[in-house]
């Protein structure tokens, strides 16, 4: 066996038993603690207990060892999928409409702001791409695609990689409890979180804290907001071969379809059979027993996915962090913040109460 | 071609919704049921 398989091995046993270790600590807490410990629910536990393993295993210089089982994206999306079993078609599909109409909104204004306060703050034209595409659609994920299609530095990338999860993992905690300050129903709570948190685990995070339904909502808006990486990314290619780098060859239409988030379709396709019920409610294809058993599974891959998020910070890149991005970087992300409440106290308050 | 992540989430995931449909899941109920 191969290194990079024992490291995926070993790793993902570390991942597993820190999960199980936050389920505990949660479950500990809500006993003892009174209401303060109700509120640290596992995401949190999760994330800080990642953060702690991060820095024991950095100093004991076994992190790269077992880098491959850290996979926040691979665990958070196969759970993405089996959350869709849980959730009914109808709301699926009125969510989905609404998390589209906020995605195309929120993206473009997101967008255009980051990328000119980019421009008020000097920036580089890549940097300014790959950090508006991270804040505007979905973190990490979008400033690898932007960073393909700009051909950024790889500096840049970690750089804005780990600006996204320091902001993402106070976020994660702070709005569930904003949302409940300002009275906001689930729904509309769970738009905010998708509409507005730059990575999709923290995403999920923030709705799993809140409630069951903001949990749903969030995931569903969130994935909306995924779905638009692979226009942005095109449109992000042709804008720098026919404006920057004039002269390159031109993008091909393909890529909407290359960086489309596969998953999606997997959530899309779980929903519609959880959709098909007799007449009495029964699933017609699993028992009961099946859907809690994948439940449960789905639950112990969010919490190995939050478990990633606190590992995966590269404490080497924050180290560069400073000066204007970081400024930029911030004020941008409080513009989400607040335009992301506005937008969908509208569209999930108003227009589509789902 | 080699398959990205996102295909690999998909797989797993059908793997075990296969598993759950022929029953095994259910049946290993006890062994993965945490309440978070």
């Amino acid at each position: 066996m191969n290194n990079k398989w024992a490291g995926f091995i070993v790793g993902i046993i570390i991942v597993l038993a820190l999960a199980w270790v936050s389920w505990q600590g949660s479950a500990w807490a809500t006993k003892n603690l009174g209401d303060f410990g109700k509120a640290l629910e596992y995401p949190l536990w999760a994330a800080v207990l990642g953060l702690i393993a991060n820095l024991v295993l950095g100093a004991l210089k076994f992190k790269d060892f077992i880098k491959p089982g850290v996979r926040t994206e691979l665990f958070l999306k196969i759970g993405l999928v089996l959350l869709g079993l849980g959730i009914n078609m109808t709301t699926v599909i009125r969510a989905g409409g609404g998390g589209v109409i906020q995605g195309i909104f929120m993206v473009t204004a997101v967008f255009l702001f980051s990328w000119w306060l980019g421009g008020v703050f000097k920036l580089s034209d890549s940097m300014r791409a790959v950090m508006s595409t991270a804040i505007a659609i979905c973190g990490v994920s979008a400033a690898i695609a932007a960073a393909g299609s700009v051909l950024a530095k790889k500096e840049e990338l970690a750089y804005v990689t780990a600006l996204v999860i320091v902001t993402a993992l106070p976020l994660m905690v702070i709005m569930p409890y904003m949302a409940q300050a300002l009275n906001l129903s689930p729904t509309v709570a769970g738009a905010w979180f998708g509409g507005n948190i730059d990575t999709t685990a923290a995403v999920v995070g923030a709705g799993t804290i809140h409630s069951k339904k903001a949990q749903e909502i969030a995931s569903i808006v969130k994935m909306s907001q995924n779905a638009l990486i692979g226009v942005v990314a095109f449109i992000l290619a042709l804008y720098f071969v026919t404006v920057v780098e004039k002269g390159k060859e031109k993008p091909s239409a393909r890529v909407i379809w290359d960086r489309f988030p596969k998953f999606v379709l997997g959530f899309i396709v779980a929903s519609i059979l959880a959709s098909l019920v007799d007449a009495k409610g029964n699933n017609l294809i699993f028992s009961a027993d099946a859907l809690a058993g994948l439940g449960n599974i789905k639950n112990w891959l969010f919490a190995m996915a939050f478990v990633c998020i606190g590992l995966e910070l590269d404490f080497s890149s924050l180290k560069q962090v400073g000066g204007a991005p970081l400024w930029c970087y911030l004020i941008v992300t409080v513009f989400n913040t607040v335009l992301a409440l506005i937008v969908a106290s509208i569209i999930f308050g108003v227009l589509f109460p789902v | 071609m080699k398959l990205n992540e996102d295909w690999w989430s998909v797989i797993v995931a059908a793997i075990l919704v296969i598993l759950g449909w022929v029953g095994v899941i259910g049946k290993a109920k006890g062994l993965i049921n945490i309440p978070w």
